[in-house]
C-alpha cells in the first residue's frame, strides 16, 4: 500500500490512452492508477499486448499519434506533466527522469560514439555538468571509460544496455524508466544488469519502474508490482505478497508459466490463448475467455479493483468491498 | 490429427544401421577469419566438440551468446563446413552426402527452426506458402496437390493449430507470435523430419506463450518421432523437456550428462554459475546478489588453458596451462574441469 505520509514522486491517476484506428477507438490503457515513492522499485508486468509499454510512454509523454492521453493525470514532482508543453518537458526529460528502452541497438546512435552521445546529451541541457561525469557514469555501470570513445557496434550487448543507463544516470534523476532492458540479454548477462541497477538504486536513490513480461525477473528486485492485462490493472501489491498468494489467476497463471530449476519437475501449462483484440474486449471481466476460474458472471460483470488482504486484485472471486466506485 | 505415417519411406536415401546413433558430431571445428590484410586472425567459435543425439531423444545445448550454440547448429543445418572434424548422419559422414539428392534428403530430414518468429516467416505470402513448398521440394511422395494440401493441415493440426484450412489461409502478421512459431515448427514438420534444429525458439515469446512451444516439443517427440536439439540460454526450460543437457562456454563443450544429474549436482563451476542466474522467485527474496560482471571471452588465437579460467573462483595454477578434457565424473556425466570431482 502506497503510504501516505508522504506525497509520491510519480502520481498516475486514471490514465487512460487511446489509439484512434478510425472506426472506434482502441484503449490500450485503461483508467490506471499507480504511485511511484522515491527510491522505489515498481515492476509492471504482463504479456505483450497488455498495454505496459504503452503506459511508459505515456508516463513519459512519448507517444506519437494515433495513440493519445484521453484521460487522467501524471503528476511528477507535483506537476502534471500531461498539460506541459514540449520545452518544460525537454528539460525534465533526462534531468529529473530518464528512459531505458528495450533494444540499446536501436537506441542508441551507430555512427556515432558513446562519448558524443554523451556529450549530446548534456548540451541538450543548460544545467551545468563536470567534464568528468561521462567517465564517471561508465565506471558507475561496470564500463572501462576507454569505450567513450567507442562505437555501439563494439561493444558486447550487455555493455550497450549498460551504457544506456549510464546515460540516464547522467544526471542522476530522480526516476528512470525501463522498458525491458534486459530482454536481449541471455541470462547470466540479465542476471548481473539486475544486480547493478539495483545496487546503483541503493547508492543513488533513484526510483525505477521496470517493464517486463518475465515476472520470475523482477521477484527479487522491486517493491512493488503492478499486474497488467488488456490495459488494466488486474493485480497490485507488495512484490512479494503477489508472488506468496497471488489474488488474480491472471496473475497465478504468469507465476505457473516458467519451470522451476530446483523444485519437482511437474507439467504446466502455461496460460492458454491470447490477449484480447483491445479494439472488441470480451464482456465482463476481459481475462475471462483465458480464465481457468471463471464462472457464470464473469462475463457479466465487469470487475473493479478489490482490496484482497495485502494486494488489489480485479476479480470477481474476491467481490467483498469494492475499492472504489467507478462508472465506466 | 492424424496418425503418424509409417516412417518405411526411408526418403533420406541413407541406409539406416540401427547401431549408430541418429547423429554424431567428432572432433567438430569451426574457425572463422577475422581481422584483416597482414593480421589475419581466427575466431575459434567451435573447437573440437563430441556429442551424439539419439532417436527420439530431446537434447539440450545451453550456454550464454557468443558460446557457439548456433555455430554448431549451423554446423549441423549444413549452413557452415566444419573446419575439421566430422558430422556422422545415421552413420554415414555428412562430407560424402555430395550429389544434390543426398542433400536435399540430409536437409529434409535435419530441418531447422529458427529464433525469430517475426522476420523467419514472409510477411508477402500466406501460411501455406512455406508449408506447400517444403512439401514440394522434400516429398516426392506426396505426387498431387490435393495430398499436399491434405498434408499441410495434417502437420499444422500437429503443431496445435486449428481449423488448419483457415490459419493456412492467414497473412503471417495475422497471428501471434506464438501461433509464428508452430508455423515454423509446422514447416519443419513438412520434411518428416528425423531431428529438429530449434535455435532458441522460444526466447523472441512471451513467458506465458513459451510452455506451450515446449510442451509443443515434447509431443512431436511422442507423436512425430522426432529427436530435438534444443538450443538456448534457459537452463530451466532445458530441465523442462530435454533428456540431456550439453553446456557449452567459449567453443567447448564444458559439462554433459543426464538433464537431472547435471543440473542437481553440476561439476563445472561455469554451470553453477548460469544456474545462479536463473531466477526462480520460489527461493528466498535475498538468495545471492553477488555480481559476475565476465562476459564469455571472443576466443581469438587461444592459448592452451581453460577458458572460463577468467571468471572462475576456483580456478588453479594447472588451468591457466593446459586446456581440461571431458572426463567423466558420474554416471553419464562429464566435465571438463581440472578441479572439480568425481561421484564418490
Amino acid at each position: 500500500m502506497p503510504s501516505l505520509e508522504s506525497r509520491p514522486l510519480l502520481e498516475v491517476r486514471d490514465l487512460t490512452v487511446e489509439y484512434d484506428t478510425g472506426d472506434r477507438p482502441v484503449v490500450a490503457v485503461d483508467h490506471v492508477d499507480l504511485d511511484v515513492h522515491a527510491g522505489e522499485f515498481v515492476g509492471v508486468v504482463g504479456e505483450s499486448g497488455c498495454g505496459k509499454s504503452t503506459l511508459l510512454f505515456a508516463i513519459a509523454q512519448l507517444l506519437s499519434s494515433p495513440a493519445a492521453i484521453t484521460g487522467g493525470s501524471v503528476t511528477f514532482q507535483g506537476q502534471d506533466l500531461v498539460a506541459m508543453n514540449e520545452k518544460k518537458l525537454s528539460a525534465l526529460r533526462w534531468r529529473d527522469f530518464s528512459v531505458v528502452m528495450q533494444s540499446a541497438m536501436n537506441a542508441l546512435n551507430p555512427v556515432k560514439s558513446i562519448g558524443a552521445q554523451f556529450r549530446d546529451t548534456i548540451m541538450a541541457h543548460d544545467e551545468p555538468v563536470a567534464d568528468e561525469r561521462p567517465a564517471e557514469v561508465l565506471r558507475l555501470v561496470g564500463i572501462d571509460p576507454i569505450h567513450l570513445n567507442s562505437y555501439p557496434h563494439q561493444l558486447s550487448g550487455g555493455m550497450r544496455q549498460r551504457a544506456m543507463i549510464a546515460m540516464a544516470l547522467l544526471f542522476t534523476p530522480d526516476l528512470i524508466i525501463m522498458d525491458e532492458p534486459t530482454s536481449a540479454l541471455d541470462v547470466v548477462a540479465q542476471r548481473s544488469l539486475m544486480v547493478q541497477i539495483k545496487e546503483l538504486q541503493k547508492q543513488l536513490g533513484f526510483a525505477v519502474i521496470f517493464v517486463t513480461h518475465d515476472m520470475s525477473l523482477v521477484s527479487h528486485f522491486s517493491d512493488k508490482l503492478v499486474v497488467m492485462y488488456a490495459g488494466q490493472v488486474v493485480e497490485f501489491g507488495d512484490t512479494r505478497a503477489v508472488f506468496d498468494h497471488p489474488e488474480h489467476p491472471y496473475s497465478a497463471g504468469l507465476l505457473d508459466a516458467f519451470p522451476s530449476i530446483r523444485g519437482p519437475k511437474v507439467p504446466l501449462t502455461g496460460i492458454p490463448g491470447s490477449p484480447p483484440n483491445l479494439a472488441d474486449p470480451p464482456p465482463g471481466c476481459r481475462f475471462q475467455p483465458r480464465c481457468p476460474k471463471a464462472f457464470e458472471d464473469c462475463p457479466k460483470i465487469a470487475p473493479e479493483l478489490y482490496q484482497v488482504g495485502a494486494v488489489q486484485a480485479r476479480c470477481l472471486l474476491h467481490v467483498k468491498e469494492p475499492v472504489r466506485e467507478r462508472t465506466s | 490429427m492424424t496418425t503418424v505415417d509409417s516412417m518405411d519411406t526411408n526418403q533420406a536415401g541413407v541406409t539406416e544401421s540401427a547401431a549408430a546413433p541418429l547423429l554424431e558430431a567428432r572432433e567438430l571445428t569451426r574457425h572463422f577469419r577475422v581481422g584483416r590484410g597482414f593480421s589475419p586472425q581466427m575466431l575459434h567459435a567451435v573447437d573440437e566438440v563430441n556429442f551424439s543425439i539419439g532417436r527420439q531423444e530431446i537434447v539440450a545445448l545451453a550456454g550464454e551468446s557468443g558460446s557457439g550454440k548456433s555455430t554448431i547448429a549451423r554446423l549441423l543445418a549444413g549452413v557452415y563446413k566444419p573446419t575439421s572434424g566430422e558430422i556422422f548422419y545415421q552413420g554415414r559422414a555428412m562430407s560424402t552426402f555430395r550429389s544434390r539428392k543426398d542433400q536435399l534428403a540430409y536437409r529434409g530430414d535435419v530441418p531447422m527452426v529458427f529464433q525469430d518468429p517475426f522476420s523467419s516467416l514472409n510477411p508477402a505470402f500466406r501460411v501455406k506458402h512455406g508449408v506447400l513448398r517444403s512439401l514440394k521440394l522434400h516429398r516426392r511422395d506426396l505426387t498431387t496437390k490435393a495430398q499436399r494440401f491434405d498434408e499441410a493441415e495434417r502437420v499444422i493440426e500437429a503443431v496445435g493449430l486449428s481449423p488448419a484450412g483457415d490459419v493456412m489461409q492467414r497473412y503471417p502478421y495475422e497471428l501471434s507470435g506464438g501461433q509464428r512459431q508452430r508455423i515454423g515448427f509446422a514447416q519443419a514438420l513438412a520434411h518428416k523430419p528425423k531431428l529438429i534444429l530449434a535455435d532458441e525458439p522460444v526466447s523472441m515469446l512471451d513467458v506465458s506463450i513459451r510452455i506451450g512451444l515446449l510442451n509443443l516439443m515434447a509431443e512431436l517427440r511422442e507423436s512425430q518421432g522426432v529427436s530435438f536439439l534444443y538450443i538456448t540460454h534457459d537452463i530451466a526450460s532445458a530441465r523442462y523437456v530435454a533428456d540431456r543437457l550439453m553446456i557449452m562456454y567459449a567453443g567447448h563443450i564444458v559439462e554433459t550428462g543426464p538433464t537431472e544429474s547435471v543440473l542437481q549436482n553440476p561439476k563445472h563451476p561455469y554451470t553453477d554459475l548460469l544456474l545462479g542466474a536463473v531466477p526462480d522467485p520460489r527461493a528466498p527474496l535475498a538468495a545471492g546478489l553477488e555480481s559476475d560482471t565476465g562476459e564469455p571471452p571472443k576466443v581469438i588465437d587461444p592459448t592452451p588453458g581453460c577458458r572460463f579460467r577468467w571468471r572462475c573462483p576456483l580456478a588453479v595454477d594447472r588451468c591457466h596451462s593446459e586446456t581440461p578434457l571431458l572426463r567423466v565424473l558420474g554416471k553419464n556425466h562429464e566435465a571438463a574441469c581440472h578441479v572439480a570431482e568425481p561421484d564418490s
